[in-house]
């Protein structure tokens, strides 16, 4: 399976093709929808820990678009850079952890979203659930972030 | 793009190299004319030159890097003097960056409350004296370097170094040392390129979230509330110019032919001062709750890209240029 992967012609055109459209570009975007998923998301963990306490929760609705966008462009660049290492990192256990932490972050999204729909102006005191959230965000994306720049070293 | 400006780095570093020293003793002067006047505006404008100075000095320096890696072989060519500018040239790129983060913080805080704080003007001033003083050493020994007629004694040309002469003199130099620690260690390298990301990820975060508001998103939160979050954005951008420079001194041979990289660095003084654009601003304030004016809108776009640009560049940097 694994060894298909690699073999696909996909695969084989972004590990061996010169051109600037395959890894410099799925690269690149890969990085940009990571600085978008990670900062958004940041910017909201930020929120519900107190920075700028008199902004409505509910001008935050962006953020969860931005996540949005930044969750389906990393999947897609995401999924073509494993196929193309698909036999090395389908075993690796950085590639491994990489993978349990970017769900593990990707899950907070969605019971913050749930809560700052609910919350209306959301001027009020922030939930403690949602303050433990706001941090497992923060530092799961920090560890997902870091096992992925990891990646380029452990796993070459 | 990039042949050219090899060709040119020494010529263009000869242009530039004026500004960290002429720049600062003109902010110098506008700062102590302030504080003899006891002049608000006169602050601010000493604080903002300052900003855009420590902006300038970053091509100053990579353009120094460069000039050296393409003058090394000259006949007249002294690479101690080179070397003991380049020691200079760091310790004083160190102290304008510092300046201008301090002047940028006043600048930010005045914005917000109307005033400066004197502490932190005071240690805008200190610092730009320091940094004068500093770059004025860099630069008296940056002249010697292929002037022979001035160079004070026991600065001679060396004849090409043996290995062993060389090993000796990179310890020496600090500039040197960071190379080696960079090259060497097995876990400097990707320990900076993990703050570098993470920088990088709360940099444009935030500056998203103000961008959007000037662009018409979260139209009812005043802009005052927006700006709040400018410091996260400038920890972003410090851890990254601290990482990015351990890996500009620890590598500069990666970086200094490299097109992408001078791309790179020409977007990051536009996204700066765009940055001090949103930081001291006065219009968007005005318009609590109304759209923003066109001017300010194109700014925005004019951040989110020259932003992106940067990331761009920096991504492009192994696959166009040479870098890892």
């Amino acid at each position: 399976m694994l060894a298909w992967l690699e073999s696909t012609s996909a695969a084989v055109w972004l590990a061996e093709s010169p051109s600037v459209w395959a890894m410099p570009t799925v690269l690149t975007l890969h990085t940009t929808g990571m600085a978008l998923l990670v900062g958004a998301s940041w910017v909201l963990d930020m929120r519900l820990l107190g920075l700028n306490r008199t902004v409505p929760l509910s001008a935050y609705r962006w953020v969860f678009r931005a996540v949005a966008v930044g969750l389906v462009v990393n999947l897609l660049t995401g999924v073509f850079l494993f196929m193309k290492n698909a036999t090395t990192w389908g075993t690796a256990w950085p590639f491994l952890v990489k993978m349990v932490l970017v769900v593990a972050s990707a899950a907070t999204i969605l019971p913050l979203r749930k809560y700052v729909l609910n919350s209306g102006t959301g001027l009020g005191d922030i939930s403690s659930n949602a303050r433990l959230l706001a941090i497992a965000s923060i530092l799961s994306w920090s560890a997902a972030v870091t096992a992925g720049r990891l990646l380029a070293y452990l796993v070459p | 793009m990039s042949s050219l400006f090899v060709l040119n780095a020494a010529h263009l570093h000869l242009v530039l190299n004026h500004v960290p020293t002429l720049g600062t003793a003109v902010a110098l002067a506008l700062l102590l004319l302030a504080l003899i006047r006891r002049h608000e505006v006169l602050v601010h404008v000493g604080l903002e030159v300052l900003f855009v100075i420590a902006l300038v000095t970053m091509p100053v320096y990579v353009t120094g890097a460069a000039a050296y890696a393409n003058l090394r072989s000259g006949a007249e060519f002294s690479d101690i003097a080179a070397r003991m500018h380049q020691d200079a040239a760091l310790t004083g790129f160190v102290v304008t960056e510092f300046a201008g983060f301090v002047a940028w913080v006043a600048l930010w805080q005045s914005r917000r409350t109307g005033q400066a704080g004197r502490g932190l003007v005071a240690a805008a001033t200190l610092l730009s004296v320091l940094a004068l003083a500093i770059m004025g050493r860099a630069a008296t020994l940056g002249g010697e370097i292929t002037h022979p007629e001035i160079r004070a004694e026991g600065v001679a040309p060396a004849a090409a170094a043996t290995d062993g002469e060389e090993a000796d003199l990179n310890k020496q130099f600090v500039a040197s040392r960071i190379t080696e620690y960079m090259v060497n260690s097995p876990w400097a390298w990707p320990a900076a390129e993990t703050v570098h990301f993470l920088g990088l990820s709360l940099s444009i975060g935030v500056l998203l979230a103000i961008n959007l508001r000037l662009l018409g998103v979260m139209r009812q939160v005043p802009f005052g509330d927006v700006h709040r979050m400018l410091p996260w954005a400038m920890l972003g951008f410090g851890a990254n110019l601290i990482t990015g420079m351990l890996f500009f001194v620890g590598q500069p041979g990666q970086y200094v032919e490299n097109g992408p990289f001078h791309w790179k660095v020409v977007f990051l003084v536009i996204a700066g001062a765009n940055f001090l654009y949103l930081t001291v601003f006065k219009k968007a304030w005005d318009a609590d709750g109304q759209d923003s004016r066109f001017a300010d809108k194109a700014m925005a776009v004019a951040s989110l890209a020259s932003w992106l640009i940067v990331l761009y560049a920096g991504r492009m940097l192994p696959f166009l240029g040479n870098a890892f």
